[in-house]
């Protein structure tokens, strides 16, 4: 796993709200994707219940997984290429190690892949003494400036066209300029010298398809096609739940992640790769390696409450929805896996007590689910992830998140399920609240533990009389 | 020896299912998706389409095309085709070095252009992306496919042709096979692309159908890289501004012939 800094949830968040840039880039980019893709749903022949199908789709595949990846390595091997089972990260990047050393590597390039951020794999390319480069604008912005993805598919959405101006001026020694096209032309060339010299090319995968033996890689600028195409070795990673058995199912999970994904009707460049270069073709990778990646996946998915999560394809449509991630951008959820996707994934993949703050930061308003091609119904998963914080479970590891506030809704349901109890209490907080600040009919304040209530607004004041005594004495006015 | 570890992850996969985890599962009809009949009718209607419904077709493509800065140029047959070409190529300036020069397929549409003749009078030479095999040994090829890549890199303008052109999403589809270089419509500044209108067909629905069923198309399968290309690479990392040539050409142009 990638460093991990999801400690500082709380005084990031803090950090995102009090920086105006990414706030306004938050609001475009939720503005624009989010409702594009809605439009785009919509838009479908279908309508937007083809996501409900798309989700059925993802169901029967996940129940099947371990015919349809057989399927899937029996044909990419009848097509030469090399399958690797990875247990864990440690075990797919030292596949991955050793496969760049065989081929005596110095430059490896990276179309974007979120397993690959999962894995940690630049820093332990880094390590070997393997340069590996971003190809993606996004992320070759972030990987110069030595920071983290914070958009799973606009990497740099946190960056001004300023801070890459001054970042391509002092890293890659062009004249200053901040005018995007100058900045992607500079990039293109720079990035062009790697894509021909590196000797491997890694990607992740979109969706594969059993049927065929095929990989799938969507991308804008190109850059999984060069880093799949010009090196000698290719080497795809992917999670192992990204895999659809049949083609036709492709017809409706491509179109729904095109769309999810940046509102298109396609990806401008869709790539399906089933082996490498035969004997007589031009071009394309002498070696094919794909990698499939477990990582904690295998317990997700014996798990049937949240088994569901498997069925996301990472199009980060919900990130695009989420009014959570909308205020405190990807940096907060310490991790690439951000937004709802993240709130839910992480804890399952990385411990639920380490990523408490994520599940319990997001709002349950369920725009998500609406925004989500494979309506993946995500609040239902975080309250489940909830449930186990509030009451531990042995099964994840999960220790009780807080046992004051279990102590505390225990007496409170042994309270309001008794009637004299509870009107007793209700009396004693009419004549408590005589005693403390008003402001017009409000309370302005409330001691302590509740003080946190007041702080930044008034409180309706509890009624003298209760709507049962007033029922009871017919004083129903 | 299995050195993928395939076994005990598989196994675990189907214990977390439910199921005995070292005995393996049949596919239960888990791969049999559309029916015979309905397959039937999609490969009909491609093939008995009427010449109103080719123009539809062709209209749709042009329609879908236009937002995503794809050009689309309807020229008769190859001269006129051919004489675009030369045309684009005298106006358009190399993005790399000052020579201009050309690389393209093998093709049998493309030969028809007979682009080293359309292109004599402004001295741009032509490059065919073929392995030239005077002897089958592996250390010859390598050298060819060193200087075919050559080629392609110093090349501006690459014309490829295509499989099919699905009109719903204005994508070009794209199979490998020898003597047609991926990185023709990768690496040059410019793609360019040469179909006939027969070629256009409406979706992925139709593409998937094609490929795995009709009996012509399907003999090859999807190849070992089957690519859509849907307009010019694009990019929008700067501030969410949109830039075309992020790594893959910047235009580009699909010709399409009706005669």
């Amino acid at each position: 796993m990638s460093e991990i800094t999801t400690a500082d949830y709380i005084a990031e968040a803090k950090k995102a709200l009090n920086n105006p840039v990414l706030q306004s880039a938050l609001a475009d980019l939720q503005n624009r994707f989010g409702r594009g893709t809605a439009l785009a749903y919509r838009n479908l022949p279908e309508g937007p219940d083809l996501r409900l199908k798309a989700h059925d789709i993802r169901s029967k595949t996940i129940e099947n997984l371990d015919v349809v990846l057989e399927t899937l390595v029996a044909n990419i091997r009848k097509n030469g290429g090399q399958v690797f089972f990875a247990n864990d990260a440690e075990a797919a990047v030292d596949y991955c190690l050793a496969t760049a050393r065989r081929h005596n590597v110095k430059l490896a390039v990276k179309g974007k892949s979120m397993v690959s951020e999962e894995i940690g794999l630049n820093s332990a390319l880094i390590g070997a003494g393997i340069e590996v480069t971003e190809t993606d604008l996004g992320e070759y912005i972030i990987q110069l400036a030595g920071e983290r993805p914070s958009h799973i598919i606009a990497p740099a959405i946190h960056k001004s066209r300023k801070d890459i101006g001054n970042l391509f001026a002092d890293k890659i020694r062009i004249p200053y300029t901040d005018n995007p096209p100058s900045l992607t032309r500079a990039a293109r060339k720079a990035l062009r010298e790697k894509f021909l010299a590196a000797g491997i090319g890694f990607s992740g995968c979109n969706i594969a398809c059993a049927e065929t033996g095929h990989i799938v890689t969507v991308s804008n600028e190109g850059n999984i096609r060069m880093s799949t195409t010009m090196p000698k070795v290719h080497v795809a990673i992917m999670g192992m739940e990204r895999v659809a058995a049949l083609l036709e199912d492709h017809d409706i999970l491509l179109r729904l992640l095109c769309r999810g994904a940046a509102a298109q009707n396609m990806g401008t460049y869709v790539s399906y790769i089933g082996g490498p270069r035969y004997l007589q073709q031009v071009d394309g990778p002498d070696e094919f390696h794909l990698v499939i990646l477990d990582n904690g996946r295998s317990r997700i998915l014996a798990d049937e409450e949240f088994r569901e999560m498997l069925y996301c394809i990472r199009c980060a449509a919900c990130l695009n929805v989420c009014p959570v991630y909308g205020k405190i951008g990807g940096h907060s959820y310490g991790h690439p896996y951000s937004g709802p996707v993240g709130a839910v994934v992480m804890p399952l993949l990385a411990g639920v007590n380490r990523f408490k703050d994520l599940c319990q930061g997001e709002t349950l308003c369920g725009a998500c689910q609406d925004a989500c091609p494979v309506n993946i119904d995500i609040p239902r998963l975080l309250l489940a992830l909830r449930a186990k914080l509030a009451d531990g479970d042995a099964g994840w590891q999960v220790s009780r998140a807080s046992i004051t506030e279990k102590g505390v809704y225990t007496l409170w349901s042994w309270i309001v399920q008794n009637r004299r109890l509870y009107d007793f209490f209700l009396r004693l907080a009419a004549l408590g609240q005589s005693f403390l600040p008003k402001n017009k009919d409000m309370l302005r304040w409330l001691p302590p533990p509740m003080s946190g209530w007041t702080r930044g607004r008034d409180i309706q004041p509890v009624a003298g009389k209760s709507f049962m005594d007033r029922w009871r004495s017919g004083d129903m006015d | 020896m299995d050195t993928s570890n395939q076994a005990a992850f598989i196994s675990r996969i189907r214990s977390a299912l439910g199921h005995t985890p070292d005995r393996q599962r049949p596919a239960n009809g888990l791969f049999s998706g559309r029916s015979a009949s309905e397959i039937g009718r999609i490969l009909e209607r491609i093939k008995n389409r009427t010449d109103t419904e080719k123009k539809q077709l062709l209209g749709r493509l042009i329609e879908m095309a236009e937002p995503i800065n794809l050009n689309v140029i309807v020229l008769k047959d190859p001269p006129s085709v051919a004489a675009a070409i030369a045309d684009l190529i005298r106006d358009k300036d190399s993005e790399w070095g000052s020579q201009k020069s050309v690389a393209a397929w093998k093709h049998p549409m493309i030969e028809s252009l007979d682009l080293p003749a359309a292109l004599a009078d402004q001295n741009v030479p032509v490059h065919i992306t073929e392995l030239k095999e005077n002897d089958t040994a592996e250390t010859s090829r390598e050298k060819e496919r060193k200087r075919v890549r050559k080629h392609v890199v110093d090349s501006y303008i690459g014309v490829t042709s295509a499989d099919y052109c699905m009109a719903e999403t204005a994508s070009l589809v794209i199979r490998t096979r020898p003597g047609q270089a991926r990185s023709v419509s990768l690496v040059p500044s410019i793609h360019i692309a040469v179909i006939h209108a027969d070629q256009i067909i409406a979706d992925l629905k139709e593409l998937y159908a094609l490929i795995q069923w009709d009996p012509e198309a399907s003999a090859e399968g999807l190849t070992n890289c089957m690519t859509f290309i849907s307009g010019p690479s694009k990019t929008a990392d700067v501030e969410a501004t949109m830039v075309h040539g992020a790594h893959g050409p910047r235009e580009v142009y699909v010709y399409v012939m009706t005669d």
